[in-house]
């Protein structure tokens, strides 16, 4: 597998193509974004509320090693990716259109909406806490640019199986997200 | 505002003839910022909000390559314009950055107020003609030098006309900017004088 080398302007430039497709998505009238494919798959607002989950468990960690991490006066950082931690965030990395395979969702990660409770204001707030969420974790991408890379990595959402530095967190919900979007992708095209 | 700011205003919107009254209005529009060194002050992928006059500092403004490697536009320094021009006038996300790569202050005007200004006095309408006609043939005069000039070449041409407060800035940057490898800038300044 080639190298990867991560960069914050990189994953900013990314972030900010997300949220910009999210602010698309929130003018979509509230049927398109409650209608799933079929009734063993999320709808639009449920993929949402998943990616708010995805990224409240690093969270505390991202801020912790933020504090951690000793200040710089340099230029901001560039960060190779290790080989397991690469791997995963391959795993979720989208393909152009399409997502590379299918990933059984643990159940902690799962929105579990009660379709019937999706009204207006619920999807104004499941919107509102995803940017709130992805805000602040572009805030810390660019709170980290100041930084060096040389906090002790932390126990990734799946357990201290896989340990991640912040470049390697940020990569994997980012292509998390980006993984996610083109699952949105394909609710809305199924609505067609 | 500041007596200097504001003449640094005027240098820059010469040929406008405002009252006493107007020149106190034209003040109030302009907000001062400041950013930190490798402070990012438009994103790419965020739509550019200001249109800036620099007080103080260096910016570049770059874009990612494929690989995620920075590639440089152009800068602005002290008394110099600044921003991301076309998100600003577009109202598009951007595709380049815009950073400080040193502490910087900057004097920014609204979109909103910006085009008001150019309601209120039609005659700003000849100085945007003349300022993006010397952006666009900045820009074509750089490509000249990009396609026909050697790497020493475009090193002696862009050392004789940047002004100092560039020469500081890191390499990479003006590398970059001359489109070669951080290591032939290098080897050029220890081995050709300018």
């Amino acid at each position: 597998m080639a190298t990867l080398v991560l960069t914050p302007e990189q994953q900013i430039q990314r972030l900010n193509s997300i949220l910009n497709k999210v602010e698309v998505l929130q003018k979509l009238p509230l049927n398109r974004l409650i209608t799933a494919p079929n009734t063993k798959s999320w709808n639009v607002l449920e993929v949402l509320e998943h990616l708010r989950i995805a990224y409240s468990l690093y969270d505390k960690k991202i801020e912790n090693a933020l504090v951690g991490s000793p200040s710089s006066n340099l230029d901001s950082w560039s960060f190779k990716a290790r080989p397991w931690q690469r791997f995963l965030i391959e795993g979720q990395r989208p393909k152009g259109k399409k997502r590379p395979f299918k990933i059984k969702t643990l159940k902690r990660f799962e929105p579990l909406l009660d379709d019937k409770s999706l009204s207006e204001e619920a999807s104004d707030s499941i919107f509102e806490n995803f940017f709130t969420a992805y805000q602040l974790l572009k805030s810390s991408i660019v709170e980290s640019r100041q930084k060096q890379m040389k906090h002790r990595p932390f126990a990734s959402a799946i357990g201290p199986v896989v340990r991640f530095y912040l470049p390697e967190a940020f990569e994997f919900l980012i292509c998390h997200a980006e993984r996610h979007l083109v699952q949105i992708e394909e609710i809305l095209a199924s609505q067609k | 505002m500041e007596h200097s700011n504001l003449e640094l205003l005027k240098s820059v919107f010469k040929g406008i003839a405002f009252t006493g009254e107007e020149e106190l209005s034209f003040a109030k529009l302009w907000k001062e910022r400041h950013f930190k060194q490798n402070g990012l002050i438009t994103e790419a992928g965020s739509i550019e909000r200001y249109f800036y006059v620099v007080i103080e500092g260096v910016q570049a403004i770059y874009l990612l390559d494929q690989k995620g490697e920075k590639v440089v536009l152009g800068f602005s320094y002290a008394g110099s314009p600044s921003g991301v021009f076309d998100s600003f006038i577009h109202q598009k996300p951007s595709d380049t950055f815009l950073e400080a790569l040193k502490p910087s202050r900057l004097l920014a005007i609204s979109r909103n107020e910006y085009l008001h200004l150019f309601e209120k006095h039609p005659e700003l309408h000849q100085w945007g003609h003349y300022f993006f006609r010397d952006i666009l043939f900045g820009r074509l005069f750089r490509e000249v030098e990009l396609l026909t000039l050697s790497a020493e070449e475009r090193y002696v041409a862009f050392m004789r006309r940047c002004p100092e407060e560039l020469k500081v800035i890191p390499q990479k940057y003006l590398a970059s900017y001359l489109n070669m490898k951080p290591e032939t800038f290098s080897r050029l300044r220890a081995s050709v004088s300018y």
